[in-house]
């Protein structure tokens, strides 16, 4: 398998995880998309020396993960190339943040330590939720969702196209990486000398195979609006849990929850 | 129901792909569109569902095809790719094929019952909630021209519609090419299937219709064939000579 048809594979994995089948599939997808975003507000807007009081976000995707029976070890090997990037944002605040704010015994932690921690739990929290997502809902439905929200529909269009022909770009990259190496054995990637044509070739077979979709909708009706088979979830259910997970967002923001269980604890 | 009169299409002057071509088919007539490789098949059905703008004038169902009557057109009539991958572009088989009903208006009620009934009829209830992505080649042709059937056409157009199908398949397709009480028009070059689903045949060679008659009048005149890049059907040729001792 070549890097394309690994990287279409793993786009095949995540729509397979989608379709999967669990309390947290069965729910409305605005329901999910709210508490999304309700959950990347909030935990964005935590002070960045405020680490214990974001602790307790943890909990959201800790449990949804379990309840959509999703390996969170999935989300983090999916997410590989991107995390240490997101870890890498508060990397140099210990540099220059040198005022201890912290005293545990002898070890002093400076601001800068605390903010740097607190930026890389922020940025792995928001992954984590983001990835539970994607991983519980369907493009479409997240489209739908965000149609239901007043988003244009040019842009959640746009997003859909997107999503579908990144798959027909990588499709075609896949079939031409394996009928060259078929001719080029024992060479590791593309040749240089073979780059050009080998571009060219590909966008020209995009953008016929591109074409081909879009005259296959326009056959039949597509004038701008997605429409998709809406699955039959319980409303009651989405709106309670959107009602319980935005409360209990709002209750982990001005209540300091690790605190006040480590001060029960001890 | 579908009418060309001197129609002509070419990317240049000098590459004209469609020669003033010209010819009518009845409702519910059942035609086979056949031709060598490039001999303009697949443009002349782009040119019915306006794809292509062409020189002269095509009328599909006393619509003449242009810009305001597009949508009524395509409606009317169905068309099947040759390559399903294209027509397959929604995630599932279900949402495939509500997409045309839904964007026809049709309440979402209705179009699922369509759905279910069409896929019932061909025998594909099973591969209802199907990712498109893991059926083999003959049942995502299959699930294409469910996809068509499920918006109710009043023709159908079908380009090479037996391409990646195994011969049970085949034979299923043709007892439901058999079944389906539309006009349709089939661009293959399978012509033992054009045998059994056509009772008329246009030939087209160089983009101008050299033949057009009753499928036992071309189907059978070998030397008109070959003068053409074609060979008599199998079940017409029989056994392939190096076997006849």
């Amino acid at each position: 398998m070549n890097k394309a048809e690994h990287a279409l594979h793993e786009i095949h994995a995540m729509n397979e995880l989608a379709a999967m089948d669990s309390p947290i599939h069965r729910l409305g997808a605005l329901a999910k998309v709210v508490v999304t975003v309700a959950y990347l507000l909030v935990t964005i807007s935590f002070s960045i020396y405020d680490c214990s009081g974001l602790l307790i976000m943890v909990l959201y995707p800790v449990l949804v993960y379990q309840i959509a029976g999703i390996p969170i070890r999935t989300c983090f090997y999916k997410l590989r190339i991107i995390l240490p990037l997101v870890c890498a944002v508060g990397l140099f605040n210990p540099l220059f943040d040198r005022k201890t704010i912290l005293v545990i015994g002898t070890l002093h932690i400076s601001g800068g330590v605390m903010s740097m921690v607190t930026l890389m739990m922020k940025g792995i929290f928001c992954l984590l939720a983001s990835f539970l997502l994607i991983a519980t809902t369907s493009i479409e439905e997240i489209c739908h969702a965000l149609r239901q929200l007043h988003v244009p529909k040019l842009l959640t269009s746009l997003l859909l196209l997107t999503y579908r022909y990144v798959s027909v770009l990588l499709e075609e990259v896949g079939i031409m990486m394996e009928a060259y190496h078929l001719r080029a054995p024992g060479q590791k990637g593309i040749h240089i000398s073979a780059w050009g044509s080998f571009l060219g070739q590909l966008i020209l077979r995009s953008m016929d195979r591109a074409t081909a979709l879009y005259e296959s909708m326009e056959l039949r009706g597509f004038h701008g609006e997605f429409y998709y088979a809406k699955k039959n979830y319980n409303k009651r259910a989405s709106f309670i849990y959107a009602v319980l997970w935005i409360g209990a967002f709002v209750v982990m923001r001005y209540v300091n929850l690790t605190r006040l269980i480590g001060g029960i604890v001890s | 129901m579908i009418e060309f009169k001197d129609v002509t299409f070419g990317y240049s002057k000098e590459n004209e792909v469609l020669k003033g071509i010209s010819f009518s088919v009845e409702e519910g007539e059942r035609v086979g569109l056949i031709g060598s490789n490039g001999a303009g098949k697949s443009t002349l059905m782009k040119a019915m569902l306006g794809l292509i703008s062409c020189e002269g004038e095509i009328s599909i169902d006393g619509l003449r095809v242009e810009q305001k009557n597009i949508a009524a057109i395509r409606k009317t009539l169905g068309y099947v790719l040759q390559d399903s991958d294209n027509q397959m572009f929604m995630p599932t088989v279900l949402e495939d094929m509500i997409f045309g009903p839904l964007n026809y208006g049709m309440g979402r009620a209705e179009a699922e019952k369509l759905v279910d009934d069409t896929l019932e009829r061909m025998s594909l209830l099973h591969l209802k909630n199907r990712q498109n992505y893991k059926m083999s080649g003959g049942e995502k042709r299959m699930a294409a021209i469910a996809t068509i059937l499920a918006m109710q056409p009043k023709g159908m157009l079908m380009d090479e519609p037996s391409t990646a199908l195994d011969p049970r398949n085949r034979r299923r397709l043709i007892e439901i090419l058999n079944e389906l009480p539309v006009t349709k028009i089939i661009a293959t070059h399978d012509l033992d299937l054009v045998l059994e689903t056509c009772d008329r045949v246009l030939l087209l060679a160089n983009g101008t219709i050299v033949a057009d008659g009753k499928v036992e009048e071309i189907l059978w005149n070998q030397e008109l064939l070959e003068q053409y890049n074609l060979e008599l059907p199998f079940c017409i040729a029989g056994i392939p000579e190096r076997f006849k001792q």
